[in-house]
């Protein structure tokens, strides 16, 4: 009997077990690791564009100069600005910012180091092409590689979601796409950063700047050895440009008003106005699918079209062999990709593993080829004897700020308490104890990488009597060590900082804390999940003063533009910054492609937003990644070391 | 024992919807959403968002997302109130909803069916409960006999003290200290996954499953002894095991034939209740492991805050849950013939 009445309790343990497996779910959430970033820049991590010939002197510029007085760079401004036109340092619709950090850093290790500095060299990153003027490639990509063998364990913390470009977003599918889709019209060459001619032979761009045409190289072909034409691109582009097909960036094509296969090998594309990247994102907006494959085929349908999730008929360099989700993937050498012909390793595999910390060890103990440095371990990894780390200041770095809420009702609304914010905060010596020096000082929205950037912007060096001055000009009186308002209450402000598990993040974050409290600040630190954080910095109704965020460059200073109109609150603008001047200026800057009058457009907005304060900005990052080395051929540029991926090699007496 | 079955289904079917409508309100709540992390995205402007939004049909009211979610949607009105964009352009890719069996399309997988993303990832999560279970028993059971034979003796002492000191230290800690030590100090274990790239022999699978089905057996290995230590401690107490003892019968038999057969019944519900918590500690174990299960999976979709598959995930745990705990009072009925179903007096 007592047995019976046992059992009859089963309903309710079978209920609390419902429950708390619910609960878990639900707190699960602030458990659990840190998600991908939600923004992955291509031109870095993908294969895609490799290369390996600097073509920096274009043959753009023979044709040019028969044509027009035009073809360096300063000319433009002294003749028509409208129809100068800039190749060079478009950028790409997809390498926009993001607001991550480690899962988007590259790792790296090693004992011999190896640093690019690529300051000068984004200098140049501005040769001009002008309406009217036709581009053609003077390289060399029929010539093979000839080392070929051996197979590269890659490691990956994110598994990818598909291989469907046009669906997709994050980091870990992106990796994946650019094994097996060769995409790109054109690409940055790796020294000068300009756009240079890559699946087109060549391209001409008409005398108004409104329409760009290319003409295909006639020697590509897919893997299964059918030509890829012009039809493969435009049929593409039909594809995802279909609303109902839910590609999550059809935005950035609202400026072209037709894209068209004209031939075999020739591609029209018209544009609406003159926009400043436009030749980087009309050039790169296709990655051509096999139309003869998918066309009767759903597009985004993984379940009827098994294309999606294991590509058969590729164009990259590499085939998908196998591929186990949560687990690993397997690719092999595509003997029929169009440039260079097949890459030197045969075989390229990408475990999936848990954390940064146990790829760290598999590269250590030899298990992978390549793992993940941070700060932290970066001396350690110098110093292992199978390992060289390459570092080097990428061309798109990932900085940090911290956003200051200027909505009304908030202390921080106050010009003066934002000043007072930044001086107060020993931003160089943050820098340097938290990145131990794999960082450097930012003082307005471009670094020092940027072709855009401008050294004479307030930087607030640190200086605590200034920041209680400042404090004093918004009302506020320091007084027994404490900051206290016109009502005698001390100042108390509220930070956020996510992702939780961020090591980096947590340490600027006390970092902050320590700093204002010796202004006589309090601060309240909340660390939220990722998704949580995000729906807590894009509210119009936010409960906090301050928040870290951190964006990711681009080499088109003009992407940045979205983060500061009034239009983009609260989601990318998320402190509310509001300028029309700003906005003014912007649209100017983007409305022409004279660099150097861009250039002095987006120098003056630099010292207008570093005087106003929405941000107070700290620092952007040196890139840095491990590979073992058996592994050679690796050349770290302002690109990373991804740009030429399929010529690495093998050494054959080093192989373990 | 039919109607009592019947009777307990029905029961058991009302818990798990109430569940699904507690978990669904719940998951709901938490803040963000699929879509969410195209906010820091220049690339992906208000009208993407808001466009997105329509097609997955995430702007409908949270009732009827869970109605349509429960009901299907293609038998709603063809209006935006009721359908998802997709389902609106394209009347195949409406949702059949959970009664008709069709758990949905993943958000985070892009239009993948639940059930084939689940499916594929069930293989690895039983195997590893599987191990657990095995372990634990082979572990469990008897370090209880020997701690009640030894009863008040130094060796019941120190399984007391040392199953207690493990138990005070999360498991998947203790998971992850292993795991560095053996496999990256020592190089005894692989670092990660289920199997080496290429290989995937019997050999190389069991030695990627030794460490995690071991340290996942921990729990059910103290929660074994314990069981089985108490109850022993019970029956040996029983006047019919003292008259076995003064019939004369050998020590051996009478702890194997009276002693343990009675003590092994709690051990049945035991079991079962084991697998259970083995399945769900499978989220954090497969986490620390890299073990491409279930639980991992259930990690993904939460940080993706993929509903579709957070909610079938859910159903699908609720429903072995169900399933193991009726199969348990049915298996009393064999092991254990005073046991009575029916109720009528």
């Amino acid at each position: 009997m007592k047995k019976i009445i046992y059992l009859k309790r089963l309903p309710l343990i079978t209920a609390l077990l419902i429950l708390a497996m619910a609960l878990i779910t639900a707190c699960g959430a602030a458990a659990t690791q840190e998600p991908a970033p939600a923004v992955q820049e291509e031109p870095e991590a993908e294969p895609t564009e490799e290369q390996a010939q600097p073509a920096e002197e274009e043959a753009a510029e023979e044709a040019a100069e028969a044509e027009e007085a035009a073809e360096a760079e300063e000319v433009a401004e002294a003749e028509e600005v409208a129809e100068a036109e800039e190749v060079a340092e478009a950028e790409e619709a997809t390498e926009e910012a993001t607001v991550e950090e480690e899962a988007t850093e590259e790792a790296a290790v090693d004992d011999q180091e190896i640093i690019t500095e690529v300051v000068e060299e984004s200098e140049a990153a501005q040769t001009v092409a002008r309406g009217g003027t036709t581009v053609v490639s003077d390289e060399d990509v029929s010539t093979p590689r000839s080392r070929y063998g051996g197979e590269y364990r890659d490691v990956d913390t994110s598994d990818a979601v598909s291989f469907h470009r046009y669906q997709t977003i994050d980091s870990g599918s992106s990796a994946y796409q650019g094994m097996v889709w060769s995409g790109g019209l054109l690409r940055l060459d790796e020294n000068t950063l300009d756009y240079i001619p890559h699946m087109a032979e060549s391209y001409s761009i008409s005398e108004d700047n409104l329409t760009f045409t290319f003409y295909l190289r006639q020697n590509m072909k897919w893997s299964d050895g059918e030509p890829i034409t012009a039809w493969d691109f435009k049929w593409t582009y039909d594809q995802f440009s279909n609303p109902e097909n839910e590609y999550p960036r059809l935005s950035q094509i609202d400026f072209v008003t037709s894209y068209e296969a004209l031939d075999d090998y020739t591609i029209e594309i018209k544009i609406d106005e003159i926009y400043a990247p436009a030749l980087a994102q009309v050039s790169a907006m296709v990655t051509p699918y096999p139309k003869h494959i998918w066309e009767n085929l759903d597009w985004g349908d993984p379940e009827t079209n098994p294309e999606i999730n294991s590509p058969s008929v590729v164009s990259g360099p590499y085939k998908l062999a196998e591929w186990k989700r949560d687990q690993f993937a397997i690719f092999e050498a595509n003997e029929n990709w169009w440039y260079k012909g097949r890459p030197n390793i045969d075989r390229w595999t990408i475990e999936i593993v848990p954390d940064q910390d146990i790829a760290y060890q598999k590269m250590k103990s030899g298990e992978s080829d390549t793992g993940p440095i941070t700060p932290e371990n970066l001396e350690e990894a110098r110093r292992l004897e199978n390992i060289t780390v390459y570092e080097w200041w990428p061309a798109a770095s990932i900085w940090h700020y911290v956003g200051l809420n200027m909505r009304e009702g908030f202390p921080t609304h106050d010009i003066n308490v934002r000043h007072g914010l930044s001086y107060a905060i020993d931003k160089q010596l943050l820098t340097d104890e938290v990145m131990l020096g794999q960082a450097k000082r930012i003082c307005s929205i471009y670094p020092e990488t940027s072709w855009a950037y401008n050294p004479d912007v307030p930087c607030y060096e640190y200086d605590p009597d200034q920041a209680i001055e400042a404090f004093a000009k918004a009302g506020y009186t320091f007084q027994d060590g404490q900051m206290l308002d016109e009502n005698g209450e001390q100042l108390t402000l509220k930070l956020l900082y996510g992702p939780n598990t961020s090591q980096t993040l947590e340490l600027i974050a006390v970092s902050v804390q320590d700093y204002l409290a010796d202004v006589g600040i309090a601060v309240e630190v909340q660390a939220l999940e990722w998704a949580s954080f995000l729906e807590a910095t894009s509210t119009d109704d936010p409960d906090w003063d301050m928040y870290l965020g951190g964006w990711r460059s681009t080499i088109d200073p003009h992407i940045m533009f979205t983060i500061w109109s009034e239009e983009s609150i609260p989601d990318l603008n998320s402190v509310a910054y509001v300028n029309k001047d700003v906005e003014a200026i912007f649209e100017e800057a983007g409305r022409t492609y004279d660099t150097d009058f861009r250039r002095e457009k987006y120098q003056e907005i630099q010292s207008i937003i570093a005087e106003e304060a929405p941000y107070i900005f700290l620092f952007y990052r040196k890139s840095r990644s491990g590979q073992n080395n058996r592994i050679m051929g690796i050349e770290p540029t302002a690109l990373g070391i991804g740009w030429n991926q399929e010529d690495w090699y093998i050494e054959k007496e080093k192989t373990d | 024992m039919t109607r009592y079955i019947v009777h307990r289904a029905i029961q058991n079917f009302f818990l798990l919807w109430l569940g699904t409508l507690i978990a669904f309100t719940i998951y709901q709540m938490a803040p963000g959403g699929p879509i969410q992390f195209l906010d820091d995205d220049p690339t992906a402007t208000a009208a993407d968002i808001n466009r997105l939004t329509r097609s997955y049909g995430l702007d409908r009211s949270i009732s009827v997302q869970y109605f349509t979610w429960l009901t299907g949607e293609d038998w709603t009105p063809n209006n935006p109130t009721w359908r998802s964009g997709r389902c609106i352009s394209n009347p195949n890719k409406c949702g059949r909803g959970i009664i008709r069996l069709d758990f949905g399309r993943s958000f985070f997988f892009k239009g993948e069916s639940v059930i084939d993303v689940i499916v594929e990832r069930m293989p690895a999560t039983f195997t590893l409960a599987f191990a657990s279970l095995i372990i634990s028993v082979l572990g469990g059971v008897p370090l209880g006999i020997y701690a009640a034979l030894n009863r008040g003796r130094l060796p019941d002492h120190i399984v007391r003290v040392s199953t207690v000191l493990v138990n005070t230290v999360p498991h998947w800690w203790l998971g992850l200290l292993l795991l560095i030590v053996l496999g990256g100090f020592l190089g005894l274990v692989p670092l990660s996954g289920m199997q080496t790239i290429g290989d995937g022999s019997l050999l190389d699978r069991l030695h990627h499953l030794i460490l995690p089905a071991t340290v996942g057996a921990i729990g059910g290995w103290i929660g074994f002894s314990r069981i089985l230590r108490f109850e022993m401690l019970e029956v040996l107490n029983q006047d019919y095991v003292r008259t076995a003892r003064a019939k004369g019968l050998a020590e051996r038999t009478v702890v194997w034939r009276h002693v343990l057969r009675n003590a092994i019944m709690p051990f049945v519900t035991g079991l079962s209740g084991i697998f259970l918590l083995a399945l769900s500690g499978s989220v954090l174990f497969e986490t620390v492991f890299s073990w491409p299960g279930m639980g991992r999976l259930f990690i993904t979709s939460v940080n993706a805050r993929d509903f579709p598959v957070m909610m079938a995930l859910f159903v699908i745990g609720g429903f072995l849950g169900i399933l193991g705990l009726l199969m348990v009072d049915i298996l009393y009925g064999f092991i254990d013939p005073r046991v009575k179903y029916d109720t009528a007096k």
